[in-house]
């Protein structure tokens, strides 16, 4: 079995402490494919923060840290991450997920099993252990894409591992060439929706995207100020482009 | 095809995006292929997706498709007015019969296309035609049809007015005591919960190559009045799980089945009619395509 490097890339505007306890969780989450051989990088991507991150995460895991000092993108800045890091895997994270210490173990798993799998995400849920992630879905007109179950009791919902349209880029594992293929995220996108336009491309070109089902991490979602404002530049675009050129599961 | 190498890619291509039950058959089976590890996008010629049914396969354009097919890849096709534009592309043509209409001989003519066929009729006539063995994918009902409890309305009548209105007219005007419910331009969700809550189909198509929304009746629990369709006559059995009529016949035979005392005789055709429909289970169509993949069709797969 083919022993993957994976390098995370956590994009963060502030929130320090928070990222701390993110950091921590991808470590203990890294420590089952570290054990199967697996290599591992993580970047912090510090997104014109003030004060910088740097200094500010010394106590937590190893962590390099990519420094904008003015505000980019999230693709923009996921896509500089990813190309100063050559790996065959990335993770893309959210500053406020904490992954459940199995959530990469099953992730990694579905890589190994299957070459066709170009995107796996996996299940989140809200501090009341609703369901904030567990696949995305499509609907009719203007519904477009939007999380399945959301808000549903997470117990309710079923554990099986799914094909799906689309997962969130809030925790989302990429085969690294295809994601260099696609030439990343489209930075076109000021905030939201990057990874369901970039999870449609994937699809388009014939590879699998995957859901995860057996863990619940934890996503207190989107924490960072300004960030609303900026989704809703984002879903006109996204409907401009995407609007009826997807087919219709939610 | 022996000696084919598995693709990397299929494309199905497809005429549109409109509310025809070829378009659904497509795309079902670009979903079932995906499902199972082939990949494959539908290719519709601007690249809009159907929207009128439930499905998660990727869709490109006709153009984007046709300038990405390698040696490598398949492009499945239905419609024979596709056949001549996609001779000259690289990949190779898998032609998926969904109707035996004679325009589609000079296709079946071509050695260098596979062929699929969607019922029996269709693989008795390609191979007649081609003097090879096509491969029997089958069909599939979506899980939506399938009969839930929902309270069926006393005297309700289902039927699609798109082809045989005046037949269905003729029924309307000799039995004013039901209540006719026409489908059209429906979503396959209205489609569905229609024939749900509906105690009679009628199928006034005739000569339909197949007649899927017949069955769909059976699957929702309908008392199935069929004229005689070619593919479907496979499976459609009169007096047992449909009556089958002459259109000129309907309006009687729908009468008598629909009266009081017949009660037993539409329980009995329902009945069959469920089981006849459970033939074409999504599960059952996953199983059979599971079979072939490995084997007759293992070229689909990357």
């Amino acid at each position: 079995m083919k022993a993957f490097s994976l390098h995370a890339i956590i994009v963060s505007r502030g929130l320090a402490a928070l990222l701390r306890e993110c950091l921590g969780s991808l470590d203990r989450a890294m420590e089952p494919i570290r054990g199967r051989g697996w290599t591992t990088g993580v970047t912090v991507v510090d997104n014109a923060s003030t004060p910088p991150l740097r200094g500010q995460l010394d106590d937590a895991p190893a962590h390099d840290i990519l420094r904008f000092d003015t505000h980019h993108s999230f693709a923009a800045a996921c896509n500089a991450a990813a190309q100063a890091h050559p790996a065959d895997l990335y993770l893309f994270l959210n500053n406020d997920v904490l992954l459940h210490k199995l959530a990469l173990h099953h992730m990694a798993k579905v890589f190994e099993a299957d070459r066709r799998t170009a995107v796996c995400g996996t299940r989140m849920v809200f501090p009341d252990d609703t369901i904030q992630h567990a696949g995305v879905v499509f609907g009719p007109g203007e519904k477009g894409p939007y999380h399945d179950h959301r808000k549903e009791a997470s117990l309710l919902v079923p554990r099986i591992t799914r094909d799906c349209q689309a997962v969130t880029g809030a925790c989302m594992l990429v085969e690294g060439d295809i994601f260099r293929r696609l030439n990343g995220f489209d930075e076109a996108f000021p905030f939201g929706l990057e990874d369901v336009d970039f999870c449609l491309r994937v699809r388009q070109a014939g590879h699998r995207i995957v859901c995860c089902q057996e863990t619940d991490s934890l996503h207190f979602e989107s924490m960072t100020p300004g960030r609303v404002e900026l989704d809703i530049p984002s879903r006109r675009l996204f409907m401009e482009r995407w609007k009826n050129r997807y087919t219709v599961d939610g | 095809m022996e000696g084919w190498k598995s693709g990397e890619m299929n494309y199905y291509l497809i005429p549109g995006t409109g509310i025809y039950g070829g378009i659904k058959v497509a795309a079902g089976f670009a979903e079932a292929l995906n499902r199972l590890g082939a990949p494959c996008c539908l290719a519709t010629p601007d690249g809009t997706a159907p929207a009128w049914f439930q499905a998660s396969v990727a869709t490109v354009s006709h153009d984007t498709a046709l300038a990405s097919a390698r040696v490598s890849d398949n492009i499945l096709f239905s419609l024979p007015h596709d056949y001549p534009k996609l001779k000259g592309t690289a990949a190779r043509l898998v032609f998926h019969c969904q109707g035996t209409d004679p325009l589609i001989d000079p296709i079946l003519a071509d050695p260098n296309v596979a062929l699929l066929s969607c019922w029996p009729q269709a693989t008795t006539y390609m191979r007649d035609k081609s003097g090879r063995n096509p491969i029997e994918v089958g069909l599939f009902i979506s899980p939506c049809f399938f009969y839930d409890g929902a309270p069926k309305l006393h005297g309700t009548v289902a039927f699609m007015p798109r082809r045989g209105r005046d037949i269905a007219a003729a029924c309307q005007a000799a039995l004013p005591n039901l209540r006719f419910v026409p489908i059209e331009d429906a979503t396959e969700a209205d489609v569905a919960r229609v024939m749900k809550s509906s105690e009679y189909y009628l199928a006034t198509a005739v000569n339909e190559w197949f007649g899927l929304p017949a069955f769909e009746a059976m699957a929702a629990g309908c008392v199935v009045l069929s004229v005689p369709a070619i593919g479907g006559m496979d499976y459609l059995r009169n007096d047992s799980n449909a009556l089958v009529v002459e259109p000129e016949q309907l309006p009687a035979r729908l009468a008598w089945i629909s009266a009081d005392e017949r009660h037993d005789i539409r329980a009995r055709l329902r009945d069959h009619a469920v089981a006849t429909a459970h033939l074409f289970r999504p599960a059952e169509f996953h199983r059979r395509l599971t079979t072939l993949l490995k084997s007759e069709l293992s070229y689909l797969q990357t």
